[in-house]
């Protein structure tokens, strides 16, 4: 590939763009922090703007093939995640397209439950426990999301994207969009960005981090595949009878430069298909140069491990690939430093906040997670300093990287989404500013929208009493 | 609370934009015209950028899930084109991803072999009548691909060709000096830069490019043609075929009043055999979204409620099929595809337009490009079973340093239904890569271009031209 990099750049003269909306809160990106902020907000009455580049919903859940919606209940089994995400995998339910554990193995101990589930999915048991986590269908989903935003009557703008805060000193106007339409421009009393990678952070002069070690869940990018037309029971029967040689072809794979190992997908009737999950280093997830190269990378790959399992793994032989993500797997790129910044300090704190808007079971961290049962987002985790009307209300939230590394999933961005769209409402209902917005009353209303929260009046010290961890967590550095 | 439409405008300062690359040549668009552009402008030694919205290339024929390369030859079974069109589907042979009638087939009207081809995998696109020969059905080289694989081997070809990708990028305007185009801005995760070359190509499909650099164009559509609506393309999975054409075998009235009271429930019953022969049980539906008024392909508030829409269709046909009919109990929605199905917009003015009469008059133009079959016009596709495709159409009227080389060609709402799908534009990315890469090295603008060393140079290249 030839490199001509340039550093030159090029003048652009002033324009006038054409407003379509105004709006009181305008939503950039359609993902799960997206959905849950505009959702809430337009539930709690005022007028709402979603800009989704693709043409549906749901981000990772969706188009990035990520359909995990994990670590839903604490390790005693009380659920801690609810409210939207609650709402998403109810809909499923009533469609039979979701896969979790029984409500009443939740929590448990018991050994041979727990081998079960972890036979089931990788995603179904931690820290030696059965913990809730929800399969989902990727394609009844979209029409779930497309549902609930019409149902609250948000406006949304599929095949756009939101490229630009309109700014005014520390004010943010609006968002410029770019689509099939033009160049455009939606005004807002509220932004909230979503995009999942702080895209607003370098033109609203918003401050972040970006640094994330190579070792971290977080510093890979996923092209996650399906491969279809598999015989998993003639899969699953060798690998039971032949162990070794299984073991053996998976380490094969990977020499051949294939992936080794694959996810049934677990959903009703869908067992002709098995799901690849995967990691790939990078210099930077919002480098357009870096996500091309993955993309090339990652295809090859897909390729690669295609062939090695049509020709060697029983159960494959007409198998195709039926589809590769149209999202490219992005785990984390800027970071707000917002208001309050969670560090690596908080996750071993057991206090809640006093404006506490979300609790997120810590399963991933081994004994550190045993003695820290529930991680805990405040309000302000969500607000930029630099602007007065902006939230960030998707992984992109204040957090050092190893928050960022535990809490920046499927349901975290729902749960930030729903807080900071809950508080939207409220506040220009009040006609205060966001960071002036009644905390109490906030989370008030949260829990009449089935968010679970805790006590934040009550001191709380906790001390592990239970059984010496077996397994090893999920991740270390 | 009802969102009220806004009017007003805001002003944007002025501004210093980022340039991240000066090259010869930009493509702007990864669809087949696209593609071809990109892989012939850097195989004739310009060096070439390819910038593509989606992270994946093909366009249409990937993420549109319109995984179909019809109309190859013309219902006598003589091949048209050629060129990078035969490249791709020789390529795909090799890895198992393409499947197409055996050349001995082609152009038979033999009974048993029509019905083997109707019955095979997509297998409508293999047919059609020869009005020739009593409307008779004859079987046609049209070639079916994989999907996923194409992705990949066009990422091969692009990349081995010598071009540099931009994908994940959204090339949004030109970058204009007066009336030349310069350049063109995209927006990316790295925000917004530019990339400046000699020769700019509009394979968006839409013309995206061209309207700001002040091309004329005309976008008006018949609101009865196919390219004036747009499609929502479903796979669906895990069905067990055989058991469905038993069923419709046995019980075809049956079969008829459960289709009826699906078109009711708001559902879509037509469907194919989808993707290749090994890969059964999978259905292709193809559901067009026919629009009340006009439909507009870059009203971003249409493309909205279009996807909304089919959707939700999609949902209410797999939910029906699942409960009531035979074979489908345990199937599932694979996917729907990322991109929707556009099928036609904006097609710019160009130095020769298109029409009608071309169809009719057998010229062959001295710019001749391309050879198409013309396989979908009765009468007149049995006495003009080709049609020649002039370089002008690929040359707007008005702006320099521009070629479009996608279903934008300049050329009559008409005749565009014909002639805009993925061969053609696979063949007008070829002409304008090449023209392009022409122009750069002789230095001249590309309306200037020397039409007999283009064609020649073409020819080399193993497209099918006719003596002019």
């Amino acid at each position: 590939m030839a490199k001509n990099t340039s550093v030159k750049t090029i003048k652009e003269r002033a324009r006038e763009t054409k407003v379509i909306r105004e709006a009181d809160v305008v939503v950039i990106g359609g993902g799960p922090g997206g959905i849950g902020a505009a959702v809430s907000a337009a539930r709690n009455g005022v007028d709402v703007v979603l800009i989704e580049r693709y043409g549906y919903l749901g981000g990772m859940g969706t188009g990035g093939l990520v359909t995990i919606i994990p670590l839903l209940t604490d390790y005693f089994g009380k659920q801690q995640i609810a409210g939207i995400t609650k709402e998403w995998i109810d809909r499923l339910i009533a469609r039979d397209a979701v896969d979790f554990p029984k409500k009443e193995h939740w929590g448990s101990l018991d050994k041979d439950i727990v081998r079960y589930y972890f036979q089931r999915s990788f995603f179904m048991t931690r820290l030696d426990r059965v913990s809730y986590a929800a399969i989902i269908d990727a394609e009844i989903s979209k029409v779930i999301l497309n549902e609930m935003v019409k149902e609250a009557g948000i406006k949304v703008y599929c095949h756009a994207w939101g490229t630009e805060p309109i700014m005014e000193g520390n004010h943010c106007k609006g968002v410029i969009i770019e689509s099939k339409s033009g160049r455009q421009a939606i005004l807002g009393k509220i932004v909230i960005d979503s995009t999942g990678d702080g895209d607003t952070f370098p033109y609203a002069g918003i401050g972040f981090e970006d640094d994330i070690p190579g070792n971290y869940r977080i510093s890979a990018l996923a092209l996650c595949f399906w491969v279809d037309g598999v015989d998993l029971k003639k899969a699953t029967d060798f690998r039971k009878n032949n162990p070794k040689e299984a073991m053996e072809m998976g380490r094969k794979a990977m020499e051949s430069g294939a992936f080794g190992g694959y996810f049934a997908s677990n959903l009703p009737n869908q067992d002709s298909i098995v799901w690849f999950h995967n990691r790939y280093a990078n210099k930077s997830q919002v480098d357009v140069e870096e996500l091309t190269r993955v993309e090339f990378e990652g295809r090859e790959k897909m390729i690669k491990t295609y062939d090695f399992f049509k020709k060697n793994m029983p159960g494959f032989e007409k198998s195709f690939i039926v589809l590769s993500a149209p999202q490219l797997g992005t785990r984390s790129s800027r970071r707000l430093i917002g208001e309050y910044f969670l560090t690596v300090k908080d996750m071993a704190d057991n206090q809640p906040f006093t404006d506490t808007i979300a609790v997120f079971p810590d399963l991933d961290r081994g004994q550190a997670s045993l003695d820290h049962p529930n991680m805990y987002i405040p309000y302000r985790a969500l607000l930029p300093k630099e602007v007065d009307n902006m939230f960030v209300a998707c992984r992109a939230f204040s957090s050092d990287k190893d928050v960022q590394e535990y809490f920046n999933l499927i349901p975290h961005c729902i749960a930030f989404g729903e807080a900071a769209g809950t508080a939207s409402a409220l506040a220009l209902k009040a006609g205060v500013g966001i960071k002036n917005v009644d905390i109490k009353a906030l989370q008030k209303q949260l829990a009449k929208q089935g968010v679970p929260l805790p006590d934040v009046a009550k001191k709380v010290s906790y001390k592990y009493a239970g059984p010496a961890l077996v397994s090893a967590p999920f991740s270390q550095h | 609370m009802p969102i009220k439409p806004a009017v007003k405008t805001i002003n944007e300062p002025a501004r210093k934009t980022r340039v991240c690359r000066e090259v010869d040549v930009v493509v702007v668009g990864g669809g087949p015209g696209g593609i071809s552009s990109a892989i012939s402008a850097a195989r004739n030694g310009a060096k070439t950028v390819l910038i593509e919205r989606y992270g994946h290339l093909g366009g249409m024929a990937t993420g549109g899930l319109i995984n179909i390369f019809p109309n190859l030859s013309d219902a006598s079974g003589k091949q048209h084109i050629f060129g990078i069109t035969q490249e791709i589907i020789d390529r795909m042979a090799a890895r198992g991803g393409a499947s197409y009638p055996k050349k001995a087939d082609w152009g038979t009207t033999d009974p048993k072999i029509v019905d083997y081809y109707l019955n095979a995998n997509l297998g409508g696109f293999y047919i059609r009548p020869d009005h020739n020969r009593d409307m008779k059905k004859a079987v046609l080289y049209t070639a079916v691909i994989d999907p996923e694989i194409l992705k990949d081997e066009l990422n091969d070809m692009v990349l081995g060709a010598g071009a540099e990708l931009f994908l994940h990028s959204w090339g949004t305007q030109p970058i204009m000096d007066g009336d030349t185009v310069k350049g063109v801005f995209f927006e990316s995760k790295s925000g917004r830069q530019g990339i400046l070359g000699k020769v700019v190509i509009d394979s968006t499909g839409d013309g995206d490019i061209f309207v700001g650099a002040g091309a004329e164009f005309d976008s008006a559509l018949d609101n009865k043609r196919r390219t004036a609506w747009l499609a929502f393309t479903t796979w669906v999975t895990n069905v067990d075929i055989k058991q469905y054409e038993d069923f419709k075998a046995s019980q075809p009235d049956k079969l008829k009043e459960l289709n009826a009271e699906l078109l009711k429930s708001g559902g879509y019953p037509h469907f194919m055999k989808g993707i290749l022969e090994n890969q059964s049980g999978v259905l292709w539906y193809h559901s067009f979204q026919p629009q009340p008024e006009s439909s507009d392909a870059m009203d971003v508030e249409q493309l909205t409620s279009i996807d909304v829409r089919g959707r939700k269709r999609a949902l209410i046909t797999y939910e029906f099929m699942r409960k009531h009919v035979p074979g489908f109990e345990k199937s599932f929605i694979m996917q729907t595809a990322p991109q929707l199905g556009t099928q036609g917009g904006r097609r710019v003015i160009g130095e020769y337009i298109l029409s009608e009469k071309d169809m009719v008059s057998d010229e062959v133009f001295e710019d001749t490009v391309a050879v198409l079959a013309n396989n979908d016009n009765g009468d007149i596709s049995a006495k003009h079973p080709a049609l020649c495709i002039p370089y002008r159409c690929l040359v707007p009227k008005k702006v320099e340093g521009l070629l479009v080389a996608c279903r934008a060609f300049s050329s009559t709402d008409k005749i565009n239904q014909y002639f805009n799908i993925i061969p053609p534009c696979l063949c007008y990315g070829q002409a304008a890569g090449t023209a392009a890469a022409l122009a750069v090295k002789g230095g001249i603008p590309v309306r200037k271009v020397d039409y007999k060393a283009l064609r020649k140079n073409l020819v080399k290249q193993g497209v099918n031209l006719p003596k002019s």
